[in-house]
């Protein structure tokens, strides 16, 4: 088997929940040798589940495993000063340091990038915390959830007008703070000859968030317009078809706004006669009478599966999706003809199934191959006796 | 004084079109490296053709979200119909060190232009191609949208009100994502190129890359059988409460507040002033809060009604819970964090009037990103046919005259 590509790769990971874990995880999953840190009392994403059975068990969490293969763990108190020595002697010789701590606690620790800088100047610490190093919330306590909606991405792109902004369900802000995180780490460890050294990176998810998404979209016209739009619930004001609608067996992702796209919706539909009237006959006018185009395509798509109106749509041009739920996009045979879920052997769940890697390298394959660390797995390997807790 | 940018040796033809292919060479682009973006005047990318635009003109060079999303990336234009235009677009590749792309599988090949075409001019070359599906499996030609290709990730089924249908994202969220995942997957071949002297192209799915954002969801359904629902604001894997959106005094204003443990539900029970409903021992453990979390939020909300979202934020913070504002579009360019954190920035376009993109999306101790205005068409042919592939004037002039450069 090759080597990945990030072979030789040394990072330490100070990090809990989503964030610092995630970004950690992706130079772990392409080779990088990744110890990942935790308190004496573990990852807080220990405790998050889900559980087998919603029974709670602190090596038994499905968030924790998926945020942590092919990582070492060791657990160390670093508020001691042994705990904190610890940490200093495995940050020594490394690359990177990945973490997601309140700015003043790392000062309170004495592992600001300053300290650290000392003892070695070639690292690059990618610092990964809600709202960044600097500014006035900084030093605010947030989540995920505070954090994606500081960006307005809910305010302005999910929920229905006169209700709340909707996050999308998941780690939304931790994960881009997560990507961005590990290419612009991974870019400083890329260029530190031509950098000279190391340097910390500082990513605020919010503002990641904020720029490449909403601020994208909208901060230039509402900078010099001064007009805003904010969430409708509807997919695609201006355009039509393009919503979610109820099927059969659940929902579709319904869109036919190009002319080859709604010729292609019609002939799936057995060209109904009211396709052809005028008030249908671009996307922006079908837009306009959008309360009365959506109920005619719904009667159709009652009396069909999702996997039907897909599979027909998409063979004659139109992009419709189904919407699948978790268990459908985890067994879809695409995913599992490319490789994508893999089974890892973890010795309290036994055999455990995850996602693979987020791309596909050829010449140098990644992906998880062996499971998280137990707490404290690898304490005698990887500590001197002093620190160990 | 600001160090050199860590991918300054780094050169990249960029065939990406609309979003998230030139987020991938912006991400580079910033970092230093030099990114020409390849396009056509017979064939205007659809971004530079979306309202608004600079002074209201429009005109392909003057969308103010494609200079947003496009910053970073310069300009030169080949007409790809053309069999001399597909030349010039390997020579400069032939002097790149990666090409990006993000058409469907097999345009690239249809262009004279796939992978193994490209590596007979440039035998390391990266190879950066990021369909919808990945470049192989029986789905691998699905069409979809940038707001939809979360459909075929479990992820839209949980996007939504608790006990409601799934609500659409009204934009391409995953599309800036995977701009920046891209860069990652780029400087990972990078690496392993400088080390083994080996390029490769890259099978870069976008719905794997995206659907990793369900993975707390799908390790649900792998221990449990579980399908999820959709979540509302509650916590991914309903570890703790309360966890949501709650609404306050003023028109569409609104606060995130999250406990995430004991130490912080006391915070916030000093903050309300103790009341007698929050001293209900159903309350008193984050496993009790969670299981009773509809009456909680209910009793939480209707204490934030009537509060100012910030005045809030303020005194939640002030005892240790996470309260934050929602922001609306109009709150991040006044927002006092952001602006601390130039955030956005204003440039002033070639074309003379000012715009405001956004800047350093991550801010390093060391260097200072380069950021600059989205890229004119074609603003770099000169440079780049005559500078780096050393096209004498007239052959040049020749080939803009017949529209190859166009």
């Amino acid at each position: 088997m090759p080597e990945g590509a990030l072979e030789g790769l040394k990072v330490v990971e100070l990090g809990q929940m989503v964030s610092a874990p995630y970004c950690a995880k992706l130079f772990a999953d392409f080779g990088a040798d990744v110890v990942k840190v935790e308190p004496p009392d573990g990852d807080v994403a220990r405790q998050w589940g889900p559980f087998p059975n919603d029974e709670p068990h602190p090596e038994k969490g499905g968030l924790f495993f998926f945020l942590n293969t092919n990582k070492r763990g060791v657990t160390l108190d670093v508020s001691e000063p042994e705990g904190r020595d610890e940490l200093i002697e495995l940050l020594r010789d490394a690359d990177m340091f990945i973490e997601n701590n309140r700015p003043q606690q790392m000062r309170d620790w004495g592992l600001d990038y300053d300290s650290l800088a000392i003892v070695n100047p070639n690292l690059v610490m990618v610092s990964i915390t809600p709202f960044g190093q600097t500014g006035p919330y900084s030093g605010w306590l947030a989540y995920d959830l505070n954090a994606y909606h500081l960006s307005a991405a809910g305010h302005r792109y999910c929920g229905r007008p006169g209700e709340a902004p909707l996050e999308h369900g998941t780690f939304s802000a931790d994960f881009y703070g997560a990507n961005a995180g590990a290419a612009w780490g991974l870019a400083a460890v890329y260029g530190r000859a031509v950098v000279g050294g190391g340097q910390q990176l500082d990513v605020s998810c919010a503002e990641v968030i904020a720029s490449v998404f909403t601020g994208c979209q909208n901060i230039g016209g509402y900078a010099q317009d001064g007009v805003y739009e904010t969430r409708t619930g509807v997919g695609m004001p201006l355009g039509a078809p393009a919503t979610i609608l109820p099927c059969k067996d659940g929902h579709v992702w319904m869109l036919a706004l190009q002319p080859g796209q709604w010729n292609a919706l019609a002939k799936v539909m057995g060209n109904p006669d009211w396709m052809l009237l005028e008030q249908f006959q671009d996307m922006f006018v079908r837009a306009q009478n959008a309360d009365a185009m959506y109920p005619l395509i719904e009667q159709w798509t009652m009396e069909h599966t999702k996997a039907e109106i897909m599979e027909r749509c998409q063979e004659e041009g139109c992009p419709t999706t189904a919407i699948m739920t978790v268990p459908e996009a985890a067994e879809q045979p695409h995913l599992q003809e490319r490789g994508y879920v893999v089974d890892i052997e973890h010795p309290v769940l036994g055999s455990m199934r995850t996602l693979g890697a987020p791309f596909g390298l050829p010449e140098s394959p990644g992906g998880p191959t062996s499971p998280p660390p137990l707490l404290g797995q690898h304490n005698d390997e990887l500590l001197s006796r002093r620190g160990r807790s | 004084m600001a160090a050199p940018l860590p991918l300054k040796n780094v050169r990249v033809a960029n065939f990406g079109w609309v979003w998230a292919g030139p987020v991938v060479g912006q991400t580079l682009g910033f970092l230093g490296a030099e990114v020409y973006k390849i396009e056509s005047r017979s064939r205007i990318d659809i971004n530079r053709t979306l309202p608004p635009f600079g002074e209201g003109v429009n005109d392909p060079d003057r969308s103010l979200q494609n200079h947003a999303g496009w910053a970073g990336n310069g300009s030169v234009t080949l007409n790809l119909k053309e069999p001399e235009g597909v030349e010039l677009a390997k020579q400069i590749v032939a002097v790149s060190d990666v090409v990006i792309e993000n058409f469907g599988p097999g345009a690239m090949e249809a262009l004279k232009l796939g992978y193994d075409e490209l590596r007979a001019v440039k035998e390391d070359i990266v190879m950066l191609s990021m369909p919808t599906a990945g470049l192989s499996g029986p789905l691998k030609n699905v069409r979809t949208y940038g707001m939809s290709l979360t459909s075929l990730t479990g992820i839209d089924s949980f996007t939504g009100y608790r006990d409601g249908p799934p609500v659409p994202v009204e934009n391409a969220f995953s599309d800036p994502y995977n701009g920046i995942m891209g860069a990652f997957a780029v400087l990972v071949a990078l690496t392993h190129r400088d080390r083994t002297g080996k390029g490769q192209h890259i099978d870069y799915s976008q719905q794997e890359s995206i659907m990793q954002l369900a993975g707390p969801a799908f390790m649900d359904y792998v221990m449990n059988g579980r399908a999820a629902t959709t979540m509302g604001n509650r916590h991914p894997t309903s570890a703790i409460a309360p966890h949501g959106v709650f609404r306050c005094q003023g028109d569409d204003r609104w606060i995130s507040i999250v406990v995430a443990n004991d130490e912080e539900w006391q915070g916030l029970c000093i903050a309300m002033g103790d009341p007698q409903w929050a001293q209900s021992s159903d309350y008193a453990t984050s496993a009790g809060r969670v299981k009773h979390i509809d009456s909680l939020h209910e009793q939480l909300a209707a204490w934030v009604a009537g509060h100012d979202d910030h005045k809030l934020a303020d005194l939640l913070q002030e005892h240790g819970v996470a309260g934050v504002p929602v922001s609306s579009i109009a709150d991040l360019l006044a927002d006092p964090h952001f602006k601390a954190r130039g955030t956005y920035v204003e440039v002033t376009h070639p074309l003379g009037f000012k715009e405001t993109i956004y800047g350093s999306y991550v801010k390093s101790n060391k260097f200072v990103a380069a950021v600059r205005p989205g890229p004119m068409i074609g603003q770099d042919n000169d440079h780049v046919f005559k500078d780096l592939l050393g096209l004498p004037e007239e052959r040049y002039r020749d080939l803009i005259e017949r529209e190859i450069i166009y």
